[in-house]
């Protein structure tokens, strides 16, 4: 595999992305309105139950919704994809002297990376919020999300390509999004979820967004203790990483080919 | 007259057509009832206030908007792949047209919403004959707004990336901006962090008067007070949004 090649698609990704701006802006919005209206709102609601279990709502929150962000701007690469099979540029990329595996690959790594790009920013905003108590445990936390960024970008362009059609694509993403975020310890903590049904509690216990959310809170210091010790955190984003680039790649191959984009 | 019925008519049977569309909004409706609501209510539990209760209208608007928001997504489609070439072709006037398609999207959030409020009825409270003509007005008006701001978006985007942000920046303005998810008196709290206009356009949001209306009638509680001022903010949001559609659908697909 040529690491070039691999950069070159990798750099394409990225150059996309940043000519985005309309979209950059918008998703600045969502960012900005899930913090300052949903955020405080909600504090304001729920702060005595979150008070009971040793939490301030507020930072909880926001660490959660910097991991959401993340999840949906790393979900985009997918419907890139369709854009780009909707105007014949797929068909142009597959001629190009970049093997299949270079290109699944380093769309990927671009699609992980832009979204860490497009949350840096975002990222010291929060940190200017929630503080840092611990410079190595941010370091761990940030190197377990852009495991978990790749991931999600893997996924995306797996599921993508699996559908091969923007609606069905639009509307599973919808369904995964409800039920990965809300079964997921990122807007409230597992002793909620615990008490209405202890089946959430205990998928949550699997869901990357858990770990995600948990390592970064850790990172920052909102959660002293976590649920999970951190590496097992690090070892259940390394496989949702893994499983969705290495064997997202072996089905890429096999997808790739044969038109039927709808 | 006829004209528009046609164009209403294959608007609703595209709308049967999609069955994963409404299978997956239904999906999603519920993890929000089922799963962020349920876990909402053990931790509002603590002050005494039912969560769910109070959500259960909200959800009804939710679920409007969702499936009347859906005909955008397919106007958007239509000019992308510019089958709106075809639509334009057809023996109608682009009036009616452009109006047959918002009528169509609000129609269509009206059907998807039903079993909503049938559940809600169930749950909270059967509401009398005036009570119920005037949840199903308001809604059908709410309905008509919602299609048209997104008719208006989907002509305004050219891409279905741009169309889906849109969606969502919208979504989060104007849902999180209501009392769908929480209460008014909640929100006042942004005015004592220097948020104080979004507290007005919170008071004055269609999504607000609209479910807080489903709420004067379904909750006993002396908080939610049916007044005719939330019938008419609904409809002059109707009315606005269903005529800036209108314009924007047959004068902008003209000009492409």
């Amino acid at each position: 595999m040529g690491l070039k090649k691999l950069w070159l698609v990798i750099e394409r990704d990225l150059r996309m992305f940043i000519s985005y701006k309309f979209l950059l802006i918008m998703r600045g919005i969502w960012f900005v309105s899930q913090v300052a209206l949903f955020g405080l709102v909600v504090n304001n609601m729920v702060q005595d139950a979150a008070a009971k279990v040793g939490i301030n709502y507020f930072n909880y929150y926001v660490a959660g919704v910097t991991i959401i962000t993340l999840y949906s701007t790393a979900m985009f690469i997918g419907y890139d994809i369709f854009e780009e099979a909707e105007h014949g540029v797929f068909e142009y990329l597959l001629t190009l002297p970049v093997s299949r595996r270079e290109l699944v690959l380093g769309r990927s790594i671009g699609g992980g990376l832009r979204s860490f790009i497009y949350v840096g920013p975002l990222l010291v905003i929060v940190l200017l919020i929630l503080g840092v108590s611990n410079p190595l445990y941010l370091l761990v936390a940030l190197a377990a999300m852009f495991l978990f960024a790749f991931g999600v970008s893997g996924m995306s362009i797996t599921i993508a390509v699996a559908m091969k059609s923007g609606d069905k694509y639009d509307i599973l993403i919808g369904v995964l999004d409800a039920l990965i975020v809300r079964l997921s310890t990122t807007m409230y903590p597992t002793f909620y979820m615990q008490k209405a049904m202890p089946a959430y509690a205990a998928v949550a216990n699997f869901n990357p967004l858990t770990y995600a959310a948990e390592l970064f809170r850790w990172g920052t210091g909102v959660e002293g203790i976590l649920q999970f010790s951190p590496l097992t955190g690090v070892l259940g984003l390394f496989i949702f990483f893994f499983a969705f680039t290495f064997v997202g790649v072996v089905f890429y191959e096999r997808r790739l080919e044969g038109g039927d984009w709808e | 007259m006829k004209a528009i019925l046609h164009v209403i008519e294959y608007d609703l049977r595209n709308f049967f057509r999609y069955r994963w569309f409404i299978i997956g909004l239904i999906a999603m409706n519920l993890a929000d009832l089922f799963i962020s609501a349920a876990v909402l209510t053990q931790m509002t539990s603590i002050v005494n206030f039912n969560y769910f209760r109070f959500f259960a209208p909200g959800l009804a608007v939710v679920g409007l908007f969702a499936s009347a928001f859906m005909i955008g997504r397919e106007i958007n489609m239509e000019v992308r792949r510019e089958i709106h070439h075809y639509m334009l072709s057809l023996p109608m006037t682009r009036t009616e047209l452009a109006i047959g398609r918002v009528l169509a999207g609000g129609l269509r959030g009206m059907l998807y919403m039903t079993p909503l409020l049938i559940t809600n009825f169930i749950v909270l409270r059967f509401p009398t004959l005036p009570q119920l003509l005037l949840i199903l007005l308001t809604l059908l008006l709410l309905a008509i707004g919602i299609s048209g701001v997104s008719i208006s978006i989907a002509v305004s985007t050219t891409s279905f990336e741009k169309f889906v942000t849109a969606r969502g920046v919208v979504y989060y303005m104007l849902f999180f901006c209501s009392s769908v998810f929480y209460p008014l008196k909640v929100i006042q709290v942004l005015a004592t962090k220097g948020l104080g206009p979004l507290v007005t356009f919170a008071q004055v949001n269609p999504l607000t008067n609209g479910s807080d209306l489903i709420r004067s009638f379904l909750l006993d509680s002396p908080d939610y007070v049916f007044s005719p001022l939330m019938l008419l903010n609904v409809a002059v949001f109707s009315m606005i949004f269903a005529f800036l559609a209108t314009f924007a659908y047959s004068t902008v697909l003209q000009r492409n």
